[in-house]
């Protein structure tokens, strides 16, 4: 019990962390709820990025069933630095900027005779953008310039609690209970140009602040072929998410129906050394357009596919090495466009420490180079993701 | 991780996309006329006192009536002074002889009027006056103490000697007194002597900064040495008249002692224009604290009574009136400009009238918009209008009352827009 406290708190001490870094990594953060932000870990990523049915043991709320393959208590923590550049072919408008949040943090343990148990938390949708435009003010003296200023900071994360158990030799299934959290500030600052009016002239602010809820189901399946292949499959259900405005928030609370995400993967081993690794997620957030302004959204239908070299060793310290590619179509759009991601990946798994054949402390590093886009925007990013995974406390 | 911290550094990602916006608001400027914001003016006068400015003024015949003349209640003349003697001992002498002195005034030259030489008269009072209550009619005014001047004036007077003050050529200039002149201010007496400085020359206002008396004495025991000695002071002050005329119909503000213009401003709830707000979100627009960006008081300079016109800059202060059922007394809360005030050139208030003066008023009006101030209290609906400090100078500023084109107005810049939504 005393192991299990100790855990927790390392838990809640990393959610808190990740909340105070959590930072936005696209403009298409502003479209919709936001960009859609996966939880997969560094070797996910760099295999192609779907992040279900790699062989191997996993710590992930969207593949419960790879929890049941862990045989040591498991503490995660990911870290995702990205830098983007964009282009805007409407205004003209092009930039850069950069930011590092932390996708997913967690931690597994022995959940008696249940099997494997571990509680995560990680962003689902990242709403973190700002905005600028000139406008203008009449006022008696003539025309003043103004300035707008539109912040949207935050967005909604989850809290899972998954249990993985293995039902027979070969198959594992596993559940998640995820609880919606998180929130989203939007305010609106128009600021007067100070030289053409009084310094005491203040800002006008508007905006408010609104809480997420909500609940989601999530079941999985895998297949184990002996220790050439595996295969899983997830589903999650999700009833609405909920936003609920503040007391002082003039603004209405607002419901989002979040569609069934169905996500199924699988790997092989090739031949000794070389493990192929596919997958394929959709979600129909047709249904959500409703429920958004602007009414934007689609059917995604995401697919990734890697190769793994797991015989790689760098100062005789197994060090497996990845290659990828991945596609994606992204929720929400603006104004009536059908945004898709697209990426190279590639990383590598550094083994820190190996005992009697048990991973104790590994760290998997991929690197996305790719390119968001619809018909007026087009971002390309650099993205490195950075997992760090401690076993056996 | 090395990668990680190295791009912590967060950058928000920033477009200027028009689609990331919710609705455009408005902003406007409204301005409302005295009856639609404010009610009960009020001029008050009597604050502080003409000896709190630590300055003496003078005028004969400025701006055709008035006429100031500047009171020292001086200490005592000392009767000792420490003198080394032949032997090189120093010693307590008090058998010194008096044998002359002088009086040195310095002047403000920039609130003084005048361009030229003017000449000065300087003398004696012998009637015991209270420098805090001195008027031009009484040389005590305290409780249960009034007691008039045996000629008002300050008189009868001594005078004693005259002076001739160049602004051209120095800032100061000094009234020489022989032994016999120095006399009536060394006689032994409760009291120290009182000093009287009129000016002679006619159409000018004179502003005294410092007035220092110094005697020339002869020690006892050792006559071949000349010993001067400084006399304390207890107090410089003026005398005025006639005094200003009570305002009814305008707003004034400063003099000495000071006036102070008191209102009650009531800022609408709600707003019924301009015709650009009704159209972007319809009319009647709620006003809340929110939305009022800035309000201001806008008065129109006029000509104050020409003995009082300014000579300098005016800072104006607006307060709050913490309790008004306690006026003339009332606590002020805090400036609602700043430590400087609203500075406004004397020229607006003698040669060029009708300038246009912006007293802010925006957290005044957004406390009672909020219907509680910052600390929780409940907002004050009575507006002082004052000088930055009581008193400042004799001049006062004036404003156009309510009731003419020219009156009170408040401008309000408001902006407006739909609520901001969830996406």
């Amino acid at each position: 019990m005393k192991r299990l406290m100790k855990g927790a708190v390392l838990v809640a001490v990393v959610v808190v962390a990740s909340a105070q870094a959590a930072s936005a990594q696209s403009i298409f953060s502003g479209a919709g709820l936001g960009y859609p932000v996966g939880s997969e870990d560094g070797r996910a990523r760099a295999l192609g990025g779907v992040g279900i049915g790699l062989m191997g043991a996993d710590v992930s709320p969207s593949d419960p069933a790879a929890l049941a393959l862990l045989v040591a208590p498991t503490a995660i923590v990911t870290s995702q630095p990205s830098w983007v550049t964009f282009d805007q072919t409407e205004t003209g408008e092009s930039g850069s900027f950069q930011n590092t949040r932390f996708p997913m943090v967690g931690v597994a343990y022995p959940a008696w005779k249940l099997g494997m148990m571990s509680v995560t938390f990680g962003s689902v949708f990242d709403q973190r953008f700002e905005a600028r435009r000139d406008a203008a003010a009449d006022l008696s003296g003539g025309a003043v310039d103004a300035t707008d200023t539109f912040v949207s900071e935050g967005g909604s994360s989850r809290l899972n609690l998954s249990v993985g158990r293995m039902v027979s030799p070969n198959v594992a299934v596993g559940l998640t209970v995820g609880r919606y959290s998180g929130r989203i500030v939007r305010r609106l600052v128009r600021e007067l140009d100070s030289l053409a009016v009084d310094n005491s002239v203040q800002p006008f602010q508007s905006g408010g602040l609104w809480s997420y809820s909500g609940t989601s189901v999530t079941g999985g399946v895998s297949l184990q072929f002996s220790d050439i292949g595996r295969v899983a499959g997830s589903v999650t259900w999700s009833g609405d998410l909920n936003a609920e405005a503040s007391e002082d928030t003039p603004g209405r609370d607002g419901s989002y129906a979040i569609p069934l995400h169905i996500r199924v993967g699988g790997s092989a081993l090739l031949a000794p050394g070389l493990m192929l690794a596919a997958g394929y997620s959709s979600a129909d957030w047709s249904g959500t357009a409703a429920d958004v302004v602007g009414g934007v959204g689609q059917a995604t239908n995401n697919f990734g596919v890697g190769i793994e070299l797991t015989r790689a060793a760098l100062l005789g310290r197994s060090t497996p090495l990845r290659l990828g590619y991945r596609s994606a179509d992204l929720p929400f759009g603006f104004d009536g466009t059908t945004p898709t991601e697209t990426a190279f990946t590639a990383g590598m798994g550094i083994v820190l420490n190996e005992q009697a054949g048990i991973v104790l402390a590994s760290m998997d590093i991929g690197l996305e180079r790719g390119e968001r886009k619809d018909s007026t925007l087009a971002e390309r990013f650099w993205r490195a993701t950075l997992t760090l995974r401690v076993a056996g406390f | 991780m090395a990668v990680g911290v190295m791009a912590c550094g967060r950058e928000t990602p920033t477009s200027v996309n028009d689609g990331l916006f919710p609705d455009e608001p408005i902003t406007v400027e409204v301005r409302l006329t005295w009856d639609e914001f404010a009610s009960g003016l009020e001029v008050l006068g009597g604050y502080g006192s003409p000896l709190d400015l630590g300055r003496g003024i003078l005028a004969n015949g400025f701006g055709g009536t008035l006429s100031a003349r500047t009171l020292a209640a001086m200490d005592t003349v000392p009767r000792s002074a420490s003198v080394r003697d032949t032997t090189g001992t120093t010693r307590s002498d008090s058998v010194l002889t008096f044998l002359g002195g002088r009086l040195v005034a310095t002047f403000d030259t920039l609130s003084s009027t005048n361009t030229g030489p003017v000449t000065l008269l300087m003398g004696t009072v012998d009637q015991e006056f209270h420098p805090r209550t001195v008027t031009w009619d009484h040389a005590v005014d305290t409780i249960n103490d009034r007691r008039e001047w045996v000629e008002p004036g300050a008189s009868p007077w001594v005078p004693l000697a005259t002076a001739v003050w160049d602004p051209g050529a120095s800032d100061s200039t000094w009234f020489e007194l022989d032994s016999a002149a120095l006399a009536p201010l060394v006689k032994k007496g409760e009291f120290g002597p009182g000093v009287r400085i009129d000016i002679l020359s006619e159409g000018d206002r004179l502003e005294i900064q410092n007035l220092v008396l110094r005697v020339n004495t002869r020690p006892s025991i050792n006559p071949d040495t000349i010993i001067p000695v400084t006399v304390n002071r207890r107090g410089l002050t003026f005398i005025y008249n006639p005094a200003p005329s009570p305002s009814t119909d305008a707003v004034r503000i400063g003099g000495a002692p000071a006036w102070r213009t008191i209102l009650n401003l009531n800022v609408p709830l709600q707003l019924n224009g301009p015709e650009s707000l009704c159209e972007a979100v319809g009319c009647p627009v709620p006003l809340s604290a929110e939305r009022l960006n800035y309000a201001a008081l806008l008065l129109h300079s006029r000509a104050s009574e020409e003995g009082f016109q300014p000579s300098d800059t005016v800072g104006l202060d607006a307060r709050p009136v913490l309790a008004p059922e306690a006026l003339p007394k009332a606590p002020l809360g805090n400036s609602l400009i700043g430590t400087l005030g609203r500075r406004v050139p004397p020229s607006a208030f003698g040669s060029a009238p009708g300038a246009e003066v912006e007293i802010p008023v925006t957290a005044f009006l957004q406390d009672q918009l909020r219907g509680e101030t910052s600390s929780g209290g409940v907002p004050p609906t009575t507006l002082a209008l004052l000088s930055v400090f009581e008193p400042v100078s004799i001049a006062y500023a004036t404003f156009y009352g309510p009731g003419g084109p020219l009156g009170p107005v408040l401008k309000l810049v408001v902006t407006a827009g739909k609520t901001v939504e969830l996406p």
